[in-house]
């Protein structure tokens, strides 16, 4: 069985192809903004300008052609309403032309079941952590849960806009990290758990603050020692609470070697695994989109429209 | 000593009829940020301990702090923890001992079934770590927040009733003041990203 899958609520645009389950194609292309942070109408034109194109280069690599796909796939939420749009056009006109049925996958779950392809890991906690979304999600009687998340803005965009005060263009987590390996000294910041869920926004205000009075590697350091270690605490609480012994990072912010590292150190100290989710995987792509519809193939929906808000614990599990 | 629970953020011992909560060294954390972290965590809970404990609300006795000032020795308290033996009907009492604990200016900070023992009938709130002193109402409503979304993840089955039982005697423990929580609680709720109903 084909599937082809689009991936389109933020950033990027990408469209994965798999066959019986195993990832033929994984391509895509990501929209910078010029200056400043995402607008979603810009990012929209650069997924409507670029995704015929992408597409194309899917089923080139995968060697398949658009005929011979049995199954269309769509990110429907999470994510920005002009961007999620794209996806979902393009997928209709697709499944409408040819005749086949279309899956609506939630992007927080495509996530986690990627991971737990690529990892092998079966029942992990899953910090995920990109530009808007940071959650720890954990396995619960039939669905995925929310176990704890940020009250405020995501981790991502605590990093791009504290890079753009440093003049660090988007997406400004990889400079910090290489900036943050020059930081020598700790400069105390705001350290925010609030039972399971973290905040981001009081520390950027306080870091906006410190900017030209600090070293800008000193504050880079700083900043990633402190947010990503109230990320490993609020992951550690819930796989202590929900007596889960293995640990997966994804979303964008997984790239970061030095959070890596965190998951590793805190998961062999309580005897847990720690699996290294390769950048491909890791990041917003289509065949975590394409292998979630391939699970979900079986799934009756009737509401089809994308969701700016969609839950990760409105999706029934039906396949685990 | 025996080891009793390894929690996320301490390791649990058990000393004849004491028991003792070391925060251990959290070897991800940088140490400028771990050693004040632990020993502040450990003096806020002691703190928040003897007040509820003076007031005779059903929590640990504390006894002391280490030298160290990562280990604080408390009385034990032979009970069920409240998540495996849940039940219900408990949910009332739960609400007049946080009702009680916030009217001290106390927010629990961590309020989850885990942390909740049952012993002889009676509920007992445990693990103080979070907790700080408040009597806003805002931080009082991350309480009602947290428990909230704790009774969801982790009995979704029972998790509407218990909390209607829950908030119920909570309201009328904190009469007049409750209003005004009620008001911060929907803020939350609606600040919280991705709920239902967009």
């Amino acid at each position: 069985m084909y599937v082809l899958g689009i991936e389109s609520t933020a950033h990027t645009f990408g469209v994965g192809i798999i066959k019986d389950g195993e990832v033929l194609a994984n391509e895509r292309d990501v929209y910078k903004p010029k200056a400043g942070g995402i607008i979603p109408s810009e990012a929209a034109l650069h997924h409507y300008e670029l995704g015929p194109a992408i597409l194309k280069r899917a089923l080139d690599k995968a060697k398949v052609s658009l005929d011979q796909i049995d199954l269309f796939a769509f990110s429907q939420g999470p994510g920005l309403l002009p961007c999620l749009k794209v996806g979902y056009q393009m997928i209709k006109f697709l499944a409408d032309k040819y005749d086949k049925k279309i899956i609506g996958v939630n992007h927080c779950v495509a996530h986690i079941e990627i991971a737990r392809k690529v990892t092998g890991l079966n029942d992990p906690v899953m910090l995920y952590v990109s530009g808007g979304n940071t959650q720890v999600i954990t396995y619960e009687n039939g669905k995925y849960v929310v176990f704890g998340e940020t009250q405020d803005i995501g981790i991502g965009n605590l990093l791009d806009k504290t890079g753009r005060r440093l003049g660090i263009p988007f997406p400004a987590g990889p400079k910090i990290e290489e900036l943050a390996k020059l930081g020598k000294n700790y400069i105390k910041l705001p350290y925010v758990i609030k039972g399971m869920d973290v905040s981001f926004s009081g520390i950027e205000t306080f870091v906006s603050q410190m900017i030209e009075k600090h070293q800008v590697e000193d504050i880079c350091f700083s900043l990633q020692e402190t947010v990503f270690a109230m990320l490993m605490e609020a992951s550690e609480r819930a796989m202590a609470y929900c007596k889960k012994d293995s640990l997966i990072i994804a979303g964008g912010v997984a790239a970061n070697a030095r959070l890596n590292e965190m998951g590793k150190i805190m998961c062999d100290e309580r005897n847990a695994r720690f699996e290294f989710m390769k950048k491909e995987y890791a990041g917003d792509n289509g065949a975590m989109i394409a292998y979630t519809g391939y699970l979900m193939r079986d799934y009756a929906q009737d509401d089809l429209s994308p969701k700016p808000d969609f839950r990760t614990d409105a999706v029934e599990i039906k396949y685990r | 000593m025996k080891i009793i629970a390894r929690g996320a953020e301490a390791i649990i011992y058990e000393d004849d009829d004491e028991i003792i909560k070391y925060r251990e060294r959290k070897k991800y954390r940088l140490p400028e940020i771990d050693a004040p972290m632990r020993k502040s965590r450990t003096k806020r809970e002691f703190t928040a301990l003897s007040a509820c404990h003076r007031a005779g609300l059903n929590v640990p006795k504390p006894v002391k702090i280490s030298a160290e000032g990562d280990k604080l020795y408390m009385e034990k308290i032979e009970g069920e923890q409240f998540d495996s033996a849940f039940s219900v009907e408990k949910m009332s009492d739960v609400g007049v001992l946080l009702a009680a604990i916030s009217k001290l200016g106390i927010v629990h900070g961590d309020l989850t079934t885990a942390n909740i023992l049952v012993k002889r009938g009676q509920v007992y709130l445990i693990d103080f770590g979070l907790s700080y002193f408040s009597k806003k109402d805002e931080d009082r409503a991350t309480d009602l927040f947290l428990f909230k979304n704790a009774l969801k993840s982790r009995h979704p089955d029972d998790a509407k009733k218990a909390y209607k039982l829950f908030i119920e005697a909570y309201e009328a423990a904190m009469g007049k003041e409750f209003k005004g929580i009620e008001t911060h609680l929907k803020d939350i709720e609606r600040r919280g990203r991705y709920h239902e109903n967009g």
